[in-house]
């Protein structure tokens, strides 16, 4: 596994990808730094703008588009340039290819997402039980979106504008209007968690929230069946 | 539904059975019903291109699914039984690779994924087998393309496979390239293993497997040993196309010949020839020509394509 998780890092981790989703996950410490310096002395004002930063901008986009371009590119660039034989073809049960492969894009996609947020957080907030929930939060939202869009990078060669679809009308849109949706979201669970861990820091999201132990669970579920339905479409699927 | 058995003397155990085995992609059959055995030895199985010949392969390969059927592969199903590739190698007919590993580090990730104890023994004895050597330390990406496909050979046969299935191995090689693949994989058939390989030039796999099977729009047309079939195939009559200066003459003139069958008048200004003897006309046209005082423009081939040969099998 060792093997396959070293060959997945190689392939994901381009100069230029990296690069490009570097500077997304670097807007929101810019932002961030930005308001620190120039915001007044109304730490009300500090309190409200991170939240907003870290659930709008940093839960609601970067993470899901960062780990997005990572996950759907796991499988599907094997597939589009038929390497993908080379690792069906050894005495390896198909969980071995899948999890190197899903742990590579959360390698990568985890710590740029997570300092990201942290940075932030310590910048507006100021305090460790806040900085320890976004980093939680944030590590669990990268984990249930890698297993997804690893998912969708096997089922199709448009993985990328399904993904797109999925993170910005069902995250985006649909969940924000029906409170009950938030059970089937991943944006639902990340912000559940951080607002579970941390009430106070993070008040000013609480209406948007489920249940922190339902986030946990539905996180945790969404994972496992999504890796298990991957697993198994490697194992039925014809290899090109 | 077409039945063969191929044998080697001395080996009374088939390595690869195909049962009754169909593939369809929507509404387009790309294998029809195919039951073969295939036992140690060197079989080549041959067609045109979109004959249906990679999709039998990635089917006995488990690389995809029968629609009807089932492939075994010594004595298991192949199909989700990732255990069994321990026993087998499968060289595909893609030819692309990490570009960013070196040759012998393409090897190396093979052989660790095959489990292999011994990694550099292994890895050395794979490399020198495909002549490699010397070139192993560069990057896939700078080498040409017969050595691209040597070194995968290397990384297919790295663990010691009993069955090895190899896709259009000779893709992009030179000739004298081809002759040590033709040495190397002869004696690995000569140990015991079975090697299935594909191939679309009818030459590549004369002279290099003992038996055939030739697969024509999906479906097993003929098979068995190698000179019958292409005894069977030099009865069939050649068409030539011979250009002249006087078109009826070079006719009449030719007819009085044995080897020719028929002489026929093409509109576009030529006389089309059927012979069961192209290489007796071709040693007899100057010299008609010359007798009769005329001048010759052009000798054509018509029947070269290996799909005209395999029309003609099927056919006949």
């Amino acid at each position: 596994m060792n093997q396959m998780f070293r060959l997945s890092m190689r392939q994901l981790a381009g100069q230029r990808r990296i690069a490009i989703i570097a500077l997304l996950a670097a807007l929101p410490i810019l932002i961030a730094v930005l308001v620190s310096i120039f915001a007044n002395d109304d730490d009300s004002f500090n309190e409200n703008f991170i939240n907003s930063l870290l659930a709008g901008m940093l839960i609601s986009g970067i993470l899901p588009i960062v780990t997005m371009a990572l996950a759907t590119t796991a499988f599907a660039n094997e597939l589009d340039d038929k390497t993908l034989s080379y690792l069906v073809l050894k005495p390896i049960r198909r969980s071995f290819i899948v999890l190197p492969k899903l742990l590579a894009t959360i390698a990568i996609a985890g710590p740029l997402l997570v300092i990201s947020g942290v940075v932030a957080t310590i910048l507006g907030l100021e305090t460790a039980r806040a900085t320890l929930a976004v980093g939680i939060a944030l590590a669990v939202g990268v984990i249930t979106y890698a297993s997804i869009f690893t998912w969708a990078g096997l089922i199709s060669t448009r993985a990328l504008g399904f993904a797109l679809v999925y993170v910005f009308v069902w995250e985006g849109l649909i969940t924000s209007f029906f409170q009950n949706i938030q059970y089937l979201s991943v944006r639902g669970y990340t912000m559940s968690i951080m607002y579970g861990l941390d009430k106070t820091g993070f008040e000013s999201i609480s209406s948007q929230v489920i249940n922190l132990y339902a986030g946990i669970v539905g996180a945790a579920a969404v994972t496992v069946v999504f890796f298990l339905l991957t697993v198994r479409r490697l194992s039925r699927m014809d290899i090109p | 539904m077409t039945q063969e058995q191929h044998t080697q003397p001395g080996t009374n155990q088939s390595t690869i059975e195909v049962n009754n085995v169909s593939k369809w992609f929507g509404s387009v059959v790309a294998v029809n019903d195919i039951s073969l055995q295939i036992r140690p030895g060197i079989t080549g199985l041959l067609g045109p291109n979109g004959a249906g010949k990679t999709t039998l392969l990635h089917m006995i390969a488990g690389l995809s699914a029968p629609s009807e059927g089932t492939v075994t592969v010594l004595g298991e199903p192949v199909r989700d039984n990732p255990q069994l590739y321990h026993r087998i190698g499968v060289m595909s007919e893609h030819e692309s690779v990490y570009g960013f590993y070196t040759g012998r580090q393409f090897v190396e990730f093979s052989a660790r994924l095959y489990g292999i104890t011994d990694v550099a023994q292994a890895v050395d004895k794979a490399i020198g087998s495909v002549a490699l050597t010397d070139a192993q330390w560069r990057p896939l990406g700078t080498y040409s393309r017969g050595m691209r496909q040597r070194m995968r050979l290397a990384a297919t046969m790295v663990h010691d496979p009993e069955v090895l299935l190899l896709d259009e191995p000779l893709n992009g090689t030179d000739p004298r390239q081809r002759i040590e693949f033709h040495q190397l994989i002869r004696q690995l058939a000569d140990e015991g293993r079975t090697i299935l390989i594909s191939s679309h030039i009818l030459e590549e796999v004369e002279t290099l497997a003992d038996r055939i099977l030739l697969v024509v729009s999906g479906k097993l047309a003929a098979s068995g040993n190698f000179r019958a079939i292409r005894e069977k195939l030099d009865e069939r009559p050649y068409r030539v196309r011979i250009v002249v200066s006087d078109l009826r003459a070079m006719a009449a003139g030719l007819m009085k010949m044995d080897t020719v069958d028929s002489v026929s008048v093409d509109p576009d200004g030529s006389l089309i020839v059927l012979t069961h003897d192209v290489g007796a006309l071709q040693r007899s046209v100057p010299k008609v020509t010359k007798d009769l005082g005329l001048r010759l423009l052009r000798v054509d081939p018509l029947d070269d394509s290996l799909e005209s040969v395999f029309s003609y099998v099927v056919e006949g």
